[in-house]
C-alpha cells in the first residue's frame, strides 16, 4: 500500500535536512527589519508671543505679514548608531521674503551649510546670539545671499536686526533621525532600526514632550502622538 | 486722577504681567510682544535703567521734564488694539524716574484705502517732522544721550518773554532754570529746538508709494512745546518728504511752522516757531550712519532792543553711527553741535553774542547684547559750552535696556 511507504519518505527527508543543517556552520538568524515611527503633533494653544512690536512711532499701519508657520520637530534621543554613518550632502536655504524667514523652522544635521538669500524688497540683517551658533551677516541687499555652517547640535534662534518681527529657528542635530511636521502636524521617521528609543517633540511655543517607544525586530509602523502645551 | 504711587505700581505690575508668558515657556525673558484676544491686542514694554555721575551745576543732559537723560529709570508700556484691519487704537504710558506715568502716545490710526499705503492718525501722535523723534530709543539710538536739538534746554520759554536783548543774553546757558520779566515770574526750564520726550496732539496723514514717503500734520503745540491742549489758538503745520533712492539710503526734508508763545504773553499776535530739517541715513554690512540738521527760528512780536531783531535762531546738527564688531558687541558714537544766532545787547554783548551759549557734544561707547532685546551699554560723553558756570563736563554713564 502506498501509505505504508510514506513514513519512510518523511523520515528520509528529515534525516537529509538535518544532515545539511548540521553541516552548515552559520547559525539561523531571523531578519531585523527597520521600522517607521509616525504620528501627529497637536498644539493645544496658540503662541501668545511674537509678531510685530507695537509700532507707536510709525506714521501708519505696518504692512501685514503672514504669521510664521510654527511647525514642530520630532526626533529620536538618543539616535541609533547607524544614524551617524551617513551624511547627506544637502545645502538648505532660509529665504527672506516679505519680511519673513521661510521656512520658519529648519531642522538640519550638524555640519550643514545654510544659505540665507535676500529675496525681499528691502535690506535684511540676519543674526543669531544663540550659544549653539552666534553669527551676524550684516545688512545685505536684494538678490544677495550669505551662508553659515552649523557645526554644533542645538537650537539656533535667527533674527533680523532691522525687522524685529522676523524670527526663525534652525534646529541642528547630530544625527538624521528627525522630522519636521507637515502643516497638519503629522510626521514620519523612516528606517529606524529595531530598538527602544525616546521620541521627543519640540515646538517653539511649548515645552518639550517625550515618549518611550519600541521598534520591534520585525519592523513595521509605530504610532506616537503628542499634544504640546498646557491643557 | 490716578494716585501717584498706585499709578507707578500699576505700570510696574502691567510690565511684569506682560513679561510673564515668556518666562513660563522657559525663556529668561519674553522676546516679542504679548498678544491677547485672538491677536487683536498686542502689548509691548520697555525698561531702561541709566546711571552715571551727577550733573547739578551745568544741567547738560536735563530734559523738558527735568530729568537727567544720563541718570534715568524709565518704564514704558505700549499697546495696540486692532478691532478691524483698517482701524487701530494705539497708546503708550511712560514713567520717568518713577514719576506717575504719563501718556506719551494715544491716538486712533485709520487705514481707509486698502490698496494704498495712506494712513490718518488722530490724537497724541508721533511727529511728522524730522527722523530721530520717531525712532525707537532702544534700537535706534547708538548711544545713551539724546541729540542736543531734541534734548538741550535753551533759555527760551513759552510762558515768559524777554523785553530786551539784554534779558535774553542774561539767560545764556541757563536753560535748566530761566526767567524773563514778562509773563510767568516763576523760574522754570526752557525749551529745546524739538522735544524728544513728548509728542504733540492733532491729526496727521501719511502716504507711501515706491521710494517716496510723505507726511503732514496739524497740531496744538509746536516742535519745541508739544501740547495736549492748545494754549494760544494757533496751530502748527508740519510736513516731511523722504525718499529711498537706493536700498539702505534714506533722505528726508522737513518743515514746520506754528504759534509758539502762550496766550498769556502774546494775547493777540501769534508769533511763530519756524523750523526746517534735513536728515539722512545710510547703512551697509555692519554699519549704520545717520545725520540730521534742524534749524529753528522763534519769532517775537517786537524787536529785542537795542537789536533790530525780532527773532532768535538756532541750528542743531549731528552725525552718529553704530558699528557691530561681533554679533554681541557694538560701538556707537555721536558728534553734535548746537549754535545760536547773534544778538546785540546794551550792556552784554554790545558787539553781538550768540543769544544762548553754543554747545558741542561728543559721545561714544560700546554695548553688549545679553539677548536680542536685553542690552547693556556704557558711554563717555564730553560737553563743551561757550558760557555758563560750568563750561565743560565729562560724564560716564551705563545703561541696561530691556524691551519686548
Amino acid at each position: 500500500m502506498p501509505t505504508r511507504f510514506l513514513p519512510t519518505w518523511a523520515a528520509l527527508v528529515v534525516v537529509v535536512a538535518t544532515a545539511i543543517i548540521a553541516a552548515d556552520p552559520q547559525p539561523v538568524v531571523l531578519a531585523r527589519a527597520p521600522g517607521t515611527i509616525r504620528g501627529r503633533v497637536e498644539l493645544r494653544q496658540p503662541s501668545t508671543e511674537g509678531g510685530l512690536r507695537v509700532a507707536v512711532a510709525d506714521l501708519g499701519m505696518s504692512a501685514t505679514h503672514e504669521p510664521p508657520d510654527r511647525r514642530s520637530v520630532v526626533y529620536l534621543d538618543p539616535a541609533p548608531r547607524a544614524a551617524f554613518d551617513t551624511r547627506e550632502d544637502v545645502r538648505p536655504r532660509m529665504d527672506q521674503r516679505d519680511e519673513t524667514f521661510v521656512p520658519h523652522v529648519l531642522p538640519i544635521v550638524a555640519g550643514t551649510i545654510v544659505d540665507f538669500p535676500n529675496n525681499d524688497h528691502t535690506y535684511h540683517n540676519v543674526f543669531s546670539l544663540s550659544k549653539t551658533k552666534t553669527f551676524d551677516l550684516g545688512r545685505y541687499a536684494v538678490g544677495r545671499s550669505k551662508s553659515v555652517r552649523f557645526d554644533r547640535p542645538g537650537i539656533v534662534r535667527v533674527f533680523c536686526d532691522i525687522h524685529s518681527h522676523m524670527s526663525a529657528f534652525i534646529i541642528v542635530f547630530a544625527h538624521r533621525y528627525f522630522s519636521l511636521t507637515d502643516t497638519d502636524g503629522t510626521y514620519r521617521l523612516d528606517n529606524v532600526p529595531p530598538g527602544t528609543y525616546t521620541v521627543v517633540a519640540w515646538n517653539e511655543s511649548a515645552p518639550l514632550e517625550s515618549r518611550r517607544v519600541v521598534v520591534p525586530d520585525a519592523g513595521g509602523e509605530v504610532e506616537v502622538n503628542f499634544a504640546l502645551g498646557r491643557r | 486722577m490716578l494716585n501717584g504711587i498706585s499709578a507707578r505700581r500699576g505700570l510696574l505690575v502691567l510690565f511684569l504681567v506682560c513679561s510673564a508668558p515668556g518666562a513660563v515657556l522657559g525663556q529668561a525673558l519674553p522676546e516679542g510682544p504679548v498678544r491677547l484676544f485672538d491677536g487683536k491686542v498686542a502689548v509691548s514694554g520697555e525698561m531702561i535703567a541709566t546711571g552715571g555721575n551727577a550733573d547739578e551745576i551745568a544741567f547738560f543732559n536735563y530734559t523738558d521734564y527735568e530729568h537727567n537723560a544720563l541718570r534715568m529709570v524709565r518704564f514704558g508700556v505700549s499697546g495696540v488694539y486692532n478691532p478691524v484691519n483698517w482701524l487701530a487704537l494705539v497708546g503708550e504710558f511712560r514713567s520717568e524716574d518713577l514719576d506717575p506715568p504719563k501718556v506719551y502716545a494715544a491716538y486712533v490710526r485709520l487705514h481707509p484705502l486698502r490698496s494704498h499705503a495712506f494712513d490718518i492718525q488722530v490724537g497724541r501722535i508721533p511727529p511728522a517732522f524730522g527722523s530721530f523723534g520717531r525712532r525707537l530709543y532702544e534700537t535706534g539710538n547708538p548711544v545713551i544721550g539724546y541729540p542736543l536739538a531734541y534734548q538741550y534746554l535753551t533759555s527760551l520759554r513759552t510762558d515768559a518773554v524777554p523785553a530786551t536783548a539784554d534779558d535774553v543774553l542774561k539767560m545764556r546757558a541757563r536753560g535748566w532754570r530761566t526767567s524773563f520779566p514778562i509773563g510767568s515770574q516763576t523760574p522754570g526750564p526752557g525749551i529745546p529746538l524739538m522735544s524728544g520726550f513728548q509728542w504733540d496732539t492733532g491729526v496727521e496723514a501719511s502716504w507711501r508709494t515706491g521710494i517716496v514717503e510723505l507726511a503732514g500734520s496739524v497740531t496744538n503745540g509746536t516742535l519745541s512745546n508739544p501740547r495736549v491742549a492748545d494754549d494760544n489758538g494757533g496751530k502748527q503745520f508740519a510736513g516731511r518728504v523722504a525718499v529711498t533712492p537706493t536700498i539702505g539710503l534714506v533722505l528726508g526734508a522737513s518743515v514746520a511752522r506754528g504759534a509758539w508763545l502762550s496766550e498769556i504773553v502774546a494775547p493777540s499776535s501769534k508769533p511763530a516757531q519756524t523750523a526746517f530739517g534735513a536728515d539722512a541715513e545710510y547703512s551697509r554690512d555692519h554699519w549704520i550712519v545717520r545725520s540730521e540738521l534742524i534749524w529753528s527760528r522763534w519769532n517775537y512780536a517786537y524787536d529785542l532792543r537795542p537789536s533790530s531783531r525780532d527773532s532768535l535762531d538756532s541750528l542743531g546738527a549731528w552725525i552718529e553711527g553704530r558699528y557691530r564688531i561681533t554679533p554681541r558687541v557694538f560701538l556707537g558714537g555721536r558728534v553734535d553741535h548746537l549754535g545760536f544766532s547773534t544778538l546785540e545787547g546794551s550792556t552784554i554783548g554790545v558787539d553781538g553774542l550768540p543769544w544762548d551759549a553754543p554747545m558741542k557734544r561728543v559721545e561714544g561707547g560700546a554695548g553688549y547684547y545679553l539677548q536680542r532685546n536685553f542690552v547693556i551699554r556704557g558711554v563717555v560723553q564730553g560737553n563743551w559750552r561757550e558760557g555758563g558756570r560750568d563750561r565743560s563736563r565729562t560724564f560716564f554713564s551705563g545703561q541696561v535696556v530691556y524691551w519686548f
